[in-house]
């Protein structure tokens, strides 16, 4: 957890609960970040603590808002189902109370995007308005949204480490963290790279032109 | 805000350097981001004029919340102030309406600001706002008490999590009113030690608060307590102005409660099964309520 002062004293945001509407919301902007494209419908199922209480809490009209690029502190998300329907944004929650071994606090997205594509996540609210997704296109992640983060999945090959880090290095960007795993040798791998600042449009553009790069998102730290 | 995570650190700093925890913890923050004392203090002067306006918003309305459990009760507290009743002194009163307003409008969903979470969100604007428009407490003053709080907040989160789910409510308001209460004292010009004893003060009276809300809502008995948690802190703060020490120094309080967290049971920690949340009252409003699941 950061230890500013302001994680304490803030942020500024709609209620009425910080895990599960401010939760909700970061996680929406998450899955935003992640499609890169707009989304043509979404299907939320919500577990646990998130299935029983997300009527008063204003979990679904969070998650909503997040997908429709909402802040935390933004007061449409009282109404996020009427923007929704603006945005031509169809959408359908489901709550899944069976017995399941996820966290407290869970959804999972499947999201139809533009290109017919669809793609699917496992989000967490882990307290305070802090999230984690654990889980993309069934894929094993680990995204907070706390800092800059560079996501990659490519083909597991030598080299592709240094191609990507080496670029990031050129852009004179500090990396905070790095993770990596695969599925088994020379099949899909997945890197996860936290950053001190953002990278510009160019070294994306550089990264994404990396031979067997199958997928790179750049996200933003995600709005106090 | 890494560098103290013991009070008696902070207090020793305070005590070396002569200055206000206030300015303990300006210092602090500036040198963990980089940011300005100028910046910093911007920022906290927004954020409690974001307060005083979530406060008067929810003054101007009784509109019901969305459950319809809470709303209309700051409106009530404010008409009896104004219909000239005194038993508690204007100020008194005005920090219930205040910490009441704040939780009506969080249950809106109107933007509110954590502190240190949305359910505990009422108490510190409401001691700090009422200071200013009741004692006419000056700006400068109410944002080194919330820089004062904001530390006390952040010293004790390195010693607990401050959620009702992983130590009940003694986590939310109980952890709000000791930010109040030193925030209070911060404000009225005291030094760095009766700060601390009106922190450990207020937070030891709350020690073993759960959380147990009607229907998982923030509403029962979440919202009255806000401004409750309030008053206390008014309590605690005057206490430590005419020099009451508290006898268990705030890192142990702050100790105390962690370990009351942990031995606290499951039930009384925001999942609605034990407490208020399971009186008959309480599962006839749960179960009408949740019935038409959409």
């Amino acid at each position: 957890m950061s230890d500013s002062l302001f994680s304490i004293v803030g942020p500024v945001m709609v209620g009425p609960s910080s895990s599960h509407t401010a939760g909700a919301v970061r996680l929406g902007l998450l899955a935003r970040m992640l499609a890169n494209q707009p989304i043509t419908h979404a299907t939320f199922t919500l577990y646990n603590s998130f299935a029983h209480t997300h009527k008063g809490h204003g979990t679904d009209k969070g998650l909503l808002a997040g997908l429709l690029g909402f802040n935390v502190s933004d007061e449409r998300i009282r109404t996020a189902f009427a923007h929704a329907d603006e945005a031509h944004l169809p959408y359908e929650f489901l709550c899944d109370t069976a017995p399941n071994h996820y966290p407290p606090n869970t959804v999972h997205m499947a999201l139809t995007l533009a290109d017919t594509t669809t793609m699917t996540l496992i989000g967490h609210s882990i307290g305070a308005g802090r999230v984690r997704i654990s889980q993309l296109n069934k894929h094993k992640v680990n995204l907070q949204g706390e800092m800059p983060t560079l996501l990659m999945i490519y083909t597991d090959k030598p080299g592709m480490i240094w191609q990507v880090t080496k670029t990031i290095a050129e852009a004179h960007i500090n990396i905070a963290t790095l993770h990596c795993n695969r599925q088994r040798r020379g099949k899909l791998a997945f890197m996860t790279i936290t950053l001190d600042d953002a990278l510009p449009t160019d070294a994306i553009d550089t990264i994404n032109a990396i031979t067997d790069v199958v997928m790179v998102r750049c996200l933003n730290k995600l709005p106090d | 805000m890494p560098y103290f995570n013991a009070f008696t650190d902070l207090l020793a700093h305070c005590d070396a350097q002569q200055c206000s925890i206030a300015q303990a913890a300006l210092t602090m923050e500036a040198a963990e981001t980089g940011q300005t004392e100028a910046a910093i203090k911007q920022r906290m002067d927004d954020l409690l004029t974001q307060m005083a306006t979530t406060i008067q918003s929810g003054l101007a309305t009784s509109e019901p919340s969305p459950s319809g459990l809470s709303g209309g009760d700051a409106q009530r507290m404010m008409a009896y102030l104004d219909n000239g009743n005194n038993v508690l002194n204007p100020l008194g009163t005005r920090l219930l309406a205040y910490g009441v307003a704040t939780l009506e409008e969080n249950n809106r969903m109107k933007p509110i600001v954590a502190c240190p979470t949305a359910g505990g969100s009422g108490s510190v604007p409401a001691v700090l706002i009422a200071l200013e428009d009741e004692q006419h407490v000056p700006r400068q003053k109410t944002i080194d008490g919330l820089l004062a709080a904001g530390c006390i907040g952040a010293i004790t989160s390195q010693r607990m999590h401050l959620s009702g789910a992983s130590a009940g409510c003694q986590a939310e308001v109980g952890v709000a009113s000791g930010m109040a209460a030193g925030a209070m004292v911060q404000a009225m010009g005291g030094t760095p030690q009766q700060v601390l004893n009106a922190a450990a003060i207020s937070m030891q009276n709350l020690m073993g608060l759960i959380c147990d809300p009607v229907a998982g809502l923030v509403e029962v008995p979440c919202v009255l307590r806000n401004g409750l948690g309030a008053m206390q802190a008014v309590g605690a703060a005057t206490m430590a102005m005419a020099s009451i020490t508290s006898f268990i120094p705030l890192d142990d309080v702050v100790d105390a409660m962690a370990q009351v967290g942990k031995l606290m049971p499951p039930q009384l920690k925001e999942t609605a099964e034990g407490g208020l949340a399971t009186t008959p009252t309480a599962n006839a409003f749960t179960d009408a309520f949740f019935k038409p699941t959409p």
